[in-house]
């Protein structure tokens, strides 16, 4: 019955797209499971992308999509071992894609983004923002930035570990607006969360969805993004507040080994388009406060290399510290 | 009281009675079967919640995290091979009786202790939930480096006849511990370039290897020798020994009652887990004891002081959890996940929101204790005499084969399967030169999260150090355990010198 009607409004939503979608997917019929390396823990943000894409796909794609959580090194483990699976469209990386880049810049790593992987699509994003706690006195971005400049080096600031996509971007917000500001790493969002909520920072860069429930706890005053975000609309992007940022945030994307061959890379590319479009697949991110955000393969890979030239000079900034 | 209406309510619905009494039994399996851990059996059987209703996937889950922690100490008390790092500090003690063939009562008194403490922890998550949460969030990285720093003590406490070769046995824990990437700037330490070692070494393989592996090999040394039969199955000798008489039990009570505050405390606290907690109770309860010379030699309350520990972490853990979105452990992280996946959102309004589902999940706790402590009690120990039937060389040949696909099932990891076998051979030359496994353990697993906070508290001063000095609850828990370090130093010099007067 909900398979009968998305199939009604995916084709009427589709008309053009469709031909292309349609007629790679005749070429390339999977026979096996497809198996998604996760590379972080069951449970968390990307996570839930990916069980959503499995259960959403059912009726969508003839074979179904297994996830497998292959934790470790920051998300490298994983994406070793799918660089390494067999290019026949078996075995797919779904990860956060931000990360992903950054780490491959700060770390020496076996694999990169752009180099090891073709890159399937995007099917979401995931957005940081500049949060206070609710009793802090800070009501908007002008009243911490006042702060920071009056006690150089004495506001503190937490985020989610060293090279990670909150760490750039917190620090790209504060080197472009010429601030000097202590960071303090936590062990992954709910801990940054918890340190924030608990006044042990004065504030802290983490994604927009984690307020989602702690509305009476957190006061985010601005979102590094260049347009607000979907739930969240009374939260301003830095520059509707006045201020330069870094653009740098967290695709969710799913590559494929690098000697995948186009039909199964096309036929892979339409699913998730037609998966992140189905309902189950929105009312799943919704609950959490994601909207899906697809883009098609040559986009998501512009996307990133242009993210790529934004973080070049943060990037060296904090190699040089290091 | 909601939570009478919550347990009416689950006790009415034979199907989640079914899930509660299904993971009371899952658990106390993996948790008995050496090395495949609790918190690796939900990670496995996570996909199966997906299709479930929610406060079935959550009392699953739950449940099995309970009486997970419970089934460790099978293994710990009749192979000396605990199941699960929370049970390595009842194998001090619960080996040596199941050596005398009191491997029943052994049992018995971990199943009382646990489900005491467990039951402890549960009345205070259900009765103070807030003042929990409020507790767990003021704890900052001051704070809490000052309990870990107090807790690093406890290793005092299980250092064996060598002092220098226990405290050398600590620090190679911390060493271990530093390989892979620095918590605080990301940059690798340790690693030689390698991949798989900027992972870090974890707890798991580790574990299996000091306990399991370092065990079956010096089982394997003493092949040839004639084997020691401690269990003389069914006469009515064996059975008397093994009857847990109120006399016997009565020494017990003050330290199951301790322990499970001092496992409800740890429990609040995000990332120290119920490992920490089972070593800190045995500590404080040898301390403490009547007749601390006892143990490590076979002391029934050895065995109920870090049981009633270990399963008290589990309640009061999960107020964070609720109401903060803070996982306190792998469990706590996976369960948020399952919350999120059935679409409901933790943190401070689940309890406008989900009252009811919170209450019943409280109650499927509740229920669930109850049931591994009746399957544990009459169960455990006639699989505890069943087991003790099969001959040591078809034994230990398998638990060396699940030793195996324990340690690579947790991450699906060749690596961690080639560290537990370098932690195999580590465990067993510990034992021969006397150098000691549990307090190479508990210092490893102290390591990360005392060294992390700590330069956490620095980022946060603006006076260095001093941070620790300003802040009260840091400052007295520094107290606490600069005095401990003080009382236990003194008494280690006193036995030292009585040891020495005696070869003299």
């Amino acid at each position: 019955m909900e398979r009968r009607t998305f199939l009604k409004t995916s084709a009427l939503a589709s008309v053009g797209l469709a031909l292309s979608g349609t007629a790679a997917f005749a070429e390339w019929k999977p026979r096996r499971p497809v198996s998604i390396i996760l590379p972080y823990k069951a449970g968390g943000g990307t996570d839930s992308y990916a069980r959503a894409v499995a259960s959403a796909s059912d009726g969508l794609f003839p074979v179904p999509f297994v996830v497998v959580n292959k934790p470790g090194s920051s998300g490298i483990t994983g994406a070793v071992e799918a660089s390494r699976s067999r290019p026949d469209g078996t075995a797919v990386l779904l990860t956060s894609a931000g990360s992903f880049l950054l780490t491959s810049l700060l770390r020496e790593t076996d694999v990169t983004p752009l180099d090891s992987f073709r890159i399937v699509a995007q099917i979401g994003k995931l957005t940081t923002s500049l949060m206070v706690p609710m009793n802090s006195p800070y009501q908007t971005l002008d009243d911490l930035v006042a702060d920071i400049k009056a006690r150089p080096g004495e506001v503190r600031w937490a985020h989610t570990g060293n090279g990670g996509f909150h760490h750039v971007a917190g620090q790209g917000f504060l080197d472009s607006n010429d601030l000097e500001a202590v960071g303090v790493p936590f062990k992954g969002g709910s801990a940054t969360r918890a340190a924030l909520i608990g006044e042990q920072v004065d504030f802290g860069m983490i994604g927009i969805q984690q307020a989602a429930g702690f509305e009476n706890e957190l006061r985010p005053l601005a979102l590094n993004s260049d347009q607000r975000d979907a739930f969240m609309t009374e939260v301003p992007t830095f520059a509707e507040a006045g201020y330069d940022a870094v653009d740098v945030s967290s695709p969710i994307i799913m590559f494929a080994p690098k000697d995948t061959p186009d039909d199964v890379v096309a036929g892979l590319e339409a699913a998730m388009k037609e998966i992140t479009e189905s309902e189950a697949f929105i009312n799943a991110m919704a609950e959490r406060g994601n909207a899906p955000v697809f883009l098609p393969g040559p986009e998501a890979e512009a996307n990133l290399r242009a993210m790529k030239d934004n973080v070049s000079s943060i990037i060296g900034a904090l190699k040089s510290q290091g | 009281m909601e939570i009478f209406a919550a347990l009416a309510s689950v006790l009415s619905d034979p199907i989640i009675l079914m899930w509660v009494f299904a993971a009371a039994i899952v658990g106390m399996v993996v948790g008995a079967i050496p090395g495949l851990t609790a918190s690796a059996a939900i990670a496995m059987l996570l996909p199966v919640t997906f299709y479930m209703q929610p406060l079935a996937a959550l009392a699953f889950l739950y449940v099995i995290g309970k009486s997970g922690r419970y089934g460790g100490s099978i293994a710990a008390i009749l192979f000396n091979t605990p199941g699960t790092a929370a049970s390595a500090a009842t194998q001090i003690d619960g080996y040596p009786l199941s050596k005398r063939g009191m491997s029943s009562k052994a049992m018995k008194v971990a199943t009382l202790s646990s489900i005491t403490g467990d039951y402890v922890g549960e009345i205070l998550l259900i009765a103070g939930v807030g003042i929990i949460a409020a507790i767990a969030l003021k704890m900052g990285p001051p704070e809490l480096f000052a309990v870990y720093f107090a807790a690093f003590v406890v290793i005092g406490s299980v250092i064996g006849k060598s002092i220098t070769r226990g405290l050398a046995s600590a620090a190679l824990g911390v060493l271990i511990k530093m390989v892979g990437l620095d918590p605080i700037s990301s940059e690798e330490r340790f690693t030689f370039g390698s991949f798989d070692l900027s992972n870090g070494i974890s707890l798991v393989p580790l574990m299996i290897g000091i306990f399991v592996l370092g065990e079956v090999f010096s089982q394997l040394e003493a092949r040839g020798k004639p084997i020691e039969q401690f269990d003389d199955p069914d006469n009515d000798d064996a059975r008397a020994r093994n009857r847990l008489t109120w006399a016997e039990y009565k020494p017990c009570i003050p330290h199951v009652i301790r322990s499970s505050f001092i496992g409800s405390f740890i429990g609040m606290l995000p990332g120290l887990g119920s490992a920490i907690a089972a070593f800190v109770a045995y500590g404080e309860g040898k301390r403490r004891a009547k007749n601390p010379e006892e143990w490590g030699k076979g002391a029934l309350e050895g065995i109920a002081a870090p049981e009633a520990a270990n399963n008290a972490v589990s309640g009061p853990s999960m107020a964070p959890l609720l109401t903060l979105g803070i996982p306190g452990s792998i469990i706590g992280a996976i369960l948020i996940g399952v919350f999120l996946i059935h679409g409901i959102q933790v943190g401070p309004t689940l309890f406008l929101t989900q009252k009811e589902l919170i209450y019943q999940l409280f109650a499927c706790g509740l229920v669930g204790i109850a049931a591994y402590g009746l399957i544990g009690y009459y169960g455990a120990s006639f699989v505890g005499r069943f087991i003790l039937k099969i001959p040591t060389d078809v034994l230990y040949p398998v638990i060396f084969l699940t030793s195996f696909v324990a340690a690579y099932s947790a991450r699906g990891s060749m690596f961690d399967v080639l560290i537990m076998v370098i932690a195999g051979f580590g465990g067993w030359l510990m034992k021969c030169y006397d150098f000691n496994p549990a307090a190479f353990v508990i210092s490893f697993v102290l390591a990360g999260g005392a060294e992390e906070t700590f330069r956490q508290s620095l980022l946060l001063s603006d006076h260095g150090a001093l941070i620790f000095f300003t802040r009260p609850v840091a400052l007295g828990f520094l107290i606490v355990g600069v005095v401990a370090v003080v009382a236990r130093a003194r008494s280690l010099s006193k036995q030292a010198k009585e040891a020495s007067l005696n070869d003299a």
